[in-house]
């Protein structure tokens, strides 16, 4: 049986003010280890209201979230930076790179973060990622330096750095062509098979949701449907290694 | 380490706005170690024409005209109190000097050549003849020589009351200013004595010299107490405008120079500031990426430092090339005095300095340790 990853049990944010916003309410689910799963919904839905509470970027002011087997529902802010760098890869809409910073160094920043030296040993398992993402050589460029597609893969070599058991993207491709977009589902589908990372993906693309292996909807802040999607495609270009798109 | 490097980056990667910013701290502190440099050496310039050859601490009688009376206990007394660095026996006679068809007045100090370079330094400012006050023997300044063509070897006759006495000029010095030279002279301590009929330890005045100068009001109260029958005045009291003149200027020297350091934490607070929105992006990822929120404030401690310690650098650098400039530029002036940089005071600035930017740091520091990574996230 496969290792519990998340627990959300009653988890709601209500955003304060003259007139609350209730954002997520009474949202319950468990997601295992090694799942690959998709977040759909409407927007203003509460998608990324519940990706980012699940990243410990926000916390949830009702019900409590199980993370890794801790409590982190009303943990401080420098536990939850520390557990965020750990067990967390976020991938966004945009790719968020640091245009101060070469590829290498920034597919390197969790590790350095985490207090790492980039010295010859990170700087091969960063090399590594690279290739492993179609980057090969990239390293040394400087972050503004590649296309768009290249940017974003980039993103996801920076959260799959310190092997994070989870992964949340939130619309990951949404900057992205068709191409491009499949090339990203096809990598995050191999990083789930090969290193067993489990995939949270929020997303508009009904097509995109049908080749995960569970599909969340969110409605008015709601959990309206979990439902496991035994049929998922595999992937929707005909095959190929995914790695050399 | 890694805020320090990302800091670099920030400086690095906005340079043109960093490089203007260190060169703003650079001027604020060179003006400010000039200024203050300026200001010090002037004083102490000042200082010193006005007392380096004169008793900072004099002991005379209460009486006008009557002797003090050098008693072994007064001798114990001075001689061992602590900060005293020369002390010297004097008797002064007001005489005329005539030259046939001129009599000026000139003011003949006796005492002993060695005890009188101690506060008067004869035997280095000698410029013709030699320094010596024998018996017979009077040392007389330079622009009186000028002015009666007299010169080393020549008789210098002189008069006191009714009484005539002529001396033989052994030494022309000059004391650096034209009022004593024209009308001061020294004797040995014969001379005055005869014609002042002083016991052997009796003297117009006890002139004393002091290692700290500005210390003569405290060591005069102190003499003061123990000798009840003496009149003991000090330098600070009868230059009180000179000083109070000092202390304003020095006061206006702190307030330029509190002003100068008040443009340089603006210069600094605001380029921070704008490096805090402009970064914000990068500063929402990295807490994304798990930095924790004081790392992130640390960046722009950092790189306050950076701007601060480089500024300063150079500021104190050109600091130095100024008064270099200026001594080198002012040197051939007659009324001209070196700038003497003193290290302490820069060692104050450069630190200050660098403190400011600090302090100029901390809002931008809160500003960040409180971003929120979400609504920067967000908005890509
Ligand atoms: N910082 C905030 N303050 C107040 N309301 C917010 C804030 N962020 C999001 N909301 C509200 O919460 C709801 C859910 O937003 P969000 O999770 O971003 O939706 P989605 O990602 O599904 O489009 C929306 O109604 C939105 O207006
Ligand atoms: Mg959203």
């Amino acid at each position: 049986m496969a290792e519990t990853l998340v627990v959300a049990e009653g988890l709601g944010r209500v955003y304060p003010g003259a007139v609350p916003t209730v954002a997520l309410e009474g949202v319950s689910f468990q997601f295992d280890a090694g799942e690959f799963a998709a977040i759909v919904g409407r927007s203003g839905s509460g998608k990324s209201t519940l990706l980012n509470m699940l990243g410990l970027l926000d916390t949830p002011t009702h019900g409590s979230l199980m993370l890794g087997g801790r409590d982190v529902s009303r943990i401080g802010s420098s536990e939850r930076a520390a557990l965020r760098n750990e067990l967390i890869g976020f991938v966004f809409q945009y790719h968020h790179l640091l245009p101060e910073f070469s590829v290498r160094e920034n597919v390197a920043m969790p590790a350095l973060i985490a207090g790492r030296r980039l010295d010859a040993d990170l700087t091969k398992r960063v090399d590594e990622t690279l290739d492993v993402l179609g980057l090969s050589g990239l390293g040394g460029k400087g972050a503004n330096d590649l296309s768009g597609g290249q940017k974003q893969r980039v993103a996801i070599a920076r959260a799959l750095m310190n092997r994070p058991p989870l992964v949340l993207a939130d619309e990951p491709t949404g900057n992205l062509d068709t191409e491009s977009t499949d090339a990203v589902y096809d990598l995050f589908r191999t990083v789930n098979r090969e290193w067993g990372t489990s995939f949270l993906i929020v997303t508009h693309d009904q097509e995109i949701a049908s080749m995960t292996d569970r599909i969340f909807e969110i409605a008015d802040g709601k959990l309206s449907q979990d439902v496991r999607n035994e049929f998922a495609r595999p992937t929707r270009s005909p095959s190929g290694d995914p790695a050399r798109p | 380490m890694l805020p320090l490097k990302i800091a670099w980056r920030f400086v690095r990667s906005s340079w043109a706005q960093s490089a203007l910013i260190i060169v703003g701290i650079a001027v604020g502190i060179a003006v400010q170690i000039f200024v203050g440099s300026l200001i010090t050496s002037l004083q102490a310039s000042l200082v010193k024409t006005t007392i380096g050859s004169s008793s900072h601490v004099t002991l005379t009688d209460p009486k006008d005209g009557q002797p003090v009376v050098y008693t072994e206990r007064v001798q114990r007394l001075v001689t061992t109190t602590t900060g005293v660095k020369a002390v010297v026996p004097t008797r002064q006679v007001s005489t005329l000097y005539s030259n046939g068809t001129d009599r000026v007045p000139l003011t003949v100090k006796g005492g002993v050549l060695g005890e009188l370079d101690r506060i008067y330094k004869l035997t280095p400012r000698t410029i013709a003849g030699t320094a010596s006050l024998r018996p017979g023997e009077i040392m007389i300044g330079k622009d009186l020589a000028a002015k009666y063509a007299l010169a080393p070897g020549d008789p210098l006759s002189l008069l006191t009351g009714s009484s005539r006495t002529t001396l033989r000029v052994s030494g022309v010095f000059d004391l650096g200013s034209s009022a004593a030279n024209l009308r001061q002279a020294f004797s040995g301590p014969e001379f005055p004595r005869g014609l002042l009929g002083h016991r052997a330890d009796q003297y117009t005045a006890i002139e004393t010299q002091l290692t700290d100068p500005f210390l003569s009001k405290t060591v005069a109260a102190e003499w003061a107490a123990q000798l009840p029958t003496v009149k003991i005045t000090n330098w600070q009291v009868e230059n009180k405008d000179l000083l109070t003149a000092l202390q304003s200027q020095s006061g206006s020297s702190y307030l330029i120079q509190v002003f100068v350091l008040v443009a340089v934490a603006l210069g600094i607070a605001s380029t921070l500031a704008v490096s805090a929105v402009q970064k914000s992006r990068q500063i929402g990822i990295l807490k994304a990426l798990g930095m924790a929120d004081r790392r992130t404030g640390n960046i722009f401690f950092a790189e306050a430092m950076i701007l601060g310690v480089t500024g300063t650098g150079l500021g104190v650098l050109t600091g130095y090339l100024l008064i270099a400039g200026f001594t080198a530029g002012t040197s051939r002036s007659p009324s001209s005095f070196p700038i003497v940089p003193e290290p302490g005071f820069i060692a104050i600035s450069a630190a200050v300095g660098i403190l400011v930017a600090v302090l100029s740091s901390l809002i931008p520091i809160r500003k960040t340790t409180r971003l929120d990574p979400i609504e920067v996230i967000q908005n890509g």
